[in-house]
């Protein structure tokens, strides 16, 4: 190894490779998460309050803006549950070689879109 | 004097993580399935959901799980972004605070449900 390391990091010129790319999606996801708990606690306190403040809270969900940021923390919530579950595969030693890795770093990605598509057509219908 | 930024409480944390996502994920998916069985969910019908004592302790439960997973994930970006230890535990203990009051207000929230 040489005694100097290249040190590179320039963001938008690194290649990340896709197990990279879920683990940094995994820790975006869970922040944003984290910061929404007390929005989201805001929410559910409405819904349970009174039928007119439950109406409002699924009246949100049929705005543009509050539809974008409902797919977003289901998007965020979908990925952080499956990428988490994937790493939790890596720490009792499962799927660790790079095949199948790689395999289920495309999965966790595909997935989490997939049911934030799914979401956003049953919105949208 | 004794280091109190570092991550020396990494094996405890790392595996309070791990624990917690186990049980979120089970209630998760509990929950699902409770209302799913409770069918279409109007008003009436999501209210009711919370009526159950079990139901209460089950979700007070959950969401102090996901404070603390919240907490340590947040505490594990801020000892990679944020370097200055005087900036890092005013920001991790005013999270604390502010999640501690989050639970505190799941509490009311739930044992208002009647």
């Amino acid at each position: 190894m040489p005694k100097t390391r290249p040190f590179f990091l320039n963001l938008i010129r690194i290649r990340l490779p896709v197990g990279g790319l879920v683990s940094i999606l995994h820790r975006l996801s869970g922040a944003l998460l984290a910061l929404a708990v007390p929005a989201l606690l805001y929410g559910f306190m409405l819904s349970l309050r009174s039928p007119a403040d439950f109406e409002r809270v699924r009246g949100l969900a049929g705005e543009l803006t509050g539809a974008l940021i409902a797919l977003g923390l289901v998007w965020a919530l979908s990925h952080h549950f499956l990428a988490g579950l994937r790493h939790l595969g890596f720490d009792l030693g499962w799927g660790e070689a790079r095949a199948p890795a790689r395999l289920t770093a495309w999965a966790t990605l595909a997935a989490a879109l997939l049911l934030t598509a799914l979401v956003g057509l049953r919105l949208a219908s | 004097m004794r280091n109190v930024g570092g991550a020396h409480r990494g094996l405890n944390l790392w595996l309070t993580q791990r624990a917690g996502a186990l049980v979120m994920a089970l209630y998760l998916i509990g929950f699902l399935v409770y209302a799913w069985i409770a069918g279409p969910l109007d008003y009436a019908a999501w209210h009711g959901l919370f009526v159950p004592l079990g139901a209460k302790a089950a979700s007070l439960l959950f969401v102090a799980v996901l404070l603390v997973h919240s907490w340590i994930g947040l505490r594990e970006i801020f000892i990679d972004y944020v370097h200055p230890i005087a900036m890092r535990l005013p920001l991790s203990f005013m999270f604390a605070v502010l999640y501690l009051g989050c639970l505190i207000w799941t509490a009311d929230i739930l044992w208002g449900v009647k």
